[in-house]
């Protein structure tokens, strides 16, 4: 379990994380969204003991990181898949960072399998291409076996074929019970690999929540009505408080669920021949809860600035 | 490669069953990951070629243009003249010690792995004082043996090591090798740059007497006499010279301890500190 409680990270005048409080729930994945530089690198940065915050906590199992005697055997870590020495062949560089965590020789050629490196073990690293770094710092974070992994944009910058290794290699560590914080800026991969979402925006928080009740707080999330008497459903919603838009020879309502709009339609005896709830995509409703709290920020700074 | 493999279906070690990582465990990664480096070879056989190289050049280039030895030179110190790049190159050792972990990134894969931080620093701190005591030693003798086999051949005065003199010079300016490339070390993880650290502990150990060259006595005896270049040359040559800006071995040695816990202290707390 990771916590996060009313962190706060400035660097000079920067506020990269602003009073920011979480959970990591064990046993699941979570996605950590974003926009650039919203401050998810940074709050990984904290869980991880790199950086310390400015106020607040961070605790992985109830202490902080750098209080964990075995921390690889606990937590596992990718943030930068291209930090290592490019003279170091792939055996080498697992094998000091086996060593440093009291970690077993015999567990990095697990790992080499495990990730499908096995065949280059003995290559330079500095000759990897980007996926290949991307497997290898995926090796690490698994040197440990460990029950937590963290995850800072594992799928930048890989071609469609990689994004897919990694999408099925994260369900089944996921499918292990493990416990993954997966960070991205791309809604689209939460949607098939998260279970649960935070989103931050400006290193505040927006959500934390299921994908379910995260896309349906969006006003994208609707439902679409045809009806022949479309002209006379139409007021009966909007005086009972929805908002209803008149398109393409169909009503899109929201504020109200199918099953009061389909109570309200019978009650006045007006045949519905269809009823359907449309969930906005991640994607739709992450730039738009984003972009307002980021308009909302950009407001308050002009009114800080008048007053 | 492209095939996703079935991931580790062995037992989870669960953290409560695993003994914390030691010192031992940060010391042996700290040795593997240099052990491993080419660059590590690279460094140290480089300090090594260019001193004895030095040592020899010099001593040829004297047996060929001189037929008595002058009474100005002293043959012990005369085959330590190539010292000047042992000191230079094993500086810029100790600096790439931690400097090189910041350029590659691997800073944080070596915190996260020991995120306990005086263990990275006191590991790489032992590896590169034994190193360089090893190498450093390993350098003075051989500038010594070379030297004094090559002006034997042109029929100049030698001595050998079971002199006291010799000893001192010789034993004592490879034992205190490693000073400098503490300070690089430790310059590394202030500045966390290779071309900052490099730059600083060589301005350190050659500006005071770059400078002192045009200060009067009181200047050297009152000033340069205080910086750890002196205070160290002073430890291993203070036996033979005692004109400023040399002190008193004891008193050298207070100094060049004060310089190193100093410095060393100052990146401890850094190291401690700071975001990684
Ligand atoms: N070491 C640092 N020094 C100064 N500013 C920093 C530092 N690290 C991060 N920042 C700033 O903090 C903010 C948050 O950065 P962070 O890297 O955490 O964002 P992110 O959500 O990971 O973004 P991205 O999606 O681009 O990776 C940014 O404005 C960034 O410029
Ligand atoms: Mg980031």
């Amino acid at each position: 379990m990771i916590e996060v409680n009313d962190v706060t990270k400035q660097y000079g005048d920067t506020v990269a994380v602003d009073h920011l409080s979480f959970a990591v729930k064990p046993g699941i994945v979570t996605g950590f969204l974003g926009p650039n530089g919203a401050g998810k690198t940074t709050t990984m940065r904290m869980i991880l003991g790199l950086d310390t915050p400015s106020s607040g906590q961070v605790t992985v199992n109830g202490r902080s990181y750098r209080d964990i005697p075995a921390p690889m055997h606990e937590v596992g870590a990718l943030l930068d898949a291209k930090a290592a020495y490019g003279g170091h062949t792939a055996q080498q560089h697992l094998r000091w960072i086996a060593r440093a965590g009291g970690i077993p020789e015999k567990r990095v050629g697990d790992v080499l399998d495990i990730v499908g490196l096995a065949d280059v073990a003995g290559r330079r690293v500095g000759g990897f291409s980007l996926g290949m770094y991307q497997r290898l710092g995926i090796a690490v974070a698994l040197l440990g076996d460990p029950r937590i992994l963290i995850f800072d944009e594992p799928v930048n910058g890989l071609d469609p074929e990689g994004i897919r290794w990694i999408r099925s290699f994260l369900q089944q560590l996921a499918a292990d019970g493990r416990t993954i914080l997966l960070s991205s800026h791309l809604m689209s991969e939460m949607e098939e690999t998260a279970d649960h979402i935070i989103v931050i925006g400006r290193g505040r928080l927006i959500a934390d929540e299921s994908i379910a009740a995260f896309t349906q707080r969006s006003r994208s999330s609707h439902v679409r009505v045809v009806s022949p008497r479309a002209a006379d459903l139409a007021p009966l919603l909007e005086r009972a408080g929805a908002i209803v838009t008149r398109a393409e020879g169909a009503l899109s309502v929201t504020g109200m669920e199918a099953p009061q709009i389909g109570n309200l339609a019978a009650a006045n005896g007006i045949e519905v021949h269809e009823l359907a709830t449309r969930r906005a995509s991640l994607e739709a409703a992450f730039m738009e809860l984003t972009e307002s709290s980021l308009q909302y920020q950009a407001d308050a700074k002009k009114i800080a600035a008048v007053a | 490669m492209t095939t996703a493999t079935i991931p580790s279906t062995t037992p989870l070690a669960g953290a409560a069953t695993t003994p914390p990582a030691s010192f031992w465990n940060t010391l042996g990664a700290e040795w593997s990951k240099v052990a491993t480096l080419r660059s590590t070879y690279l460094t140290l056989g480089l300090g090594l070629f260019l001193s004895v190289a030095t040592t020899a050049v010099a001593s040829v280039a004297m047996g060929a243009t001189n037929t008595a030895w002058p009474e100005e030179f002293d043959p012990i110190l005369f085959s330590m003249v190539g010292n000047v790049f042992a000191l230079i190159v094993y500086s810029v050792f100790g600096v790439l010690a931690v400097s090189r972990e910041y350029s590659s990134g691997t800073i944080r894969l070596t915190l996260i792995a020991t995120p306990a931080r005086h263990k990275v620093l006191f590991a790489k701190l032992l590896l590169v004082t034994l190193t360089i005591l090893a190498f450093g030693m390993l350098t003075t003798i051989a500038m010594f043996l070379v030297g004094q086999a090559l002006l034997g051949a042109y029929g100049f005065p030698t001595t050998t090591l079971a002199e006291t003199d010799a000893q001192w010079v010789v034993l004592g300016l490879g034992a205190t090798m490693p000073f400098f490339s503490i300070i690089g070390l430790a310059l590394g993880v202030l500045l966390r740059s290779t071309a900052g650290g490099i730059t600083t502990v060589l301005g350190l150990l050659w500006l005071p007497q770059i400078f002192g060259e045009f200060m009067p006595a009181w200047g050297q005896e009152h000033i340069i006499s205080l910086f750890p270049g002196s205070a160290l040359d002073s430890m291993t040559l203070g036996q033979m010279m005692s004109a400023p800006p040399y002190s008193a071995p004891p008193l050298a040695a207070l100094l060049a301890a004060t310089w190193l816990f100093a410095i060393v202290g100052a990146a401890y707390v850094a190291f401690q500190r700071r975001d990684a």
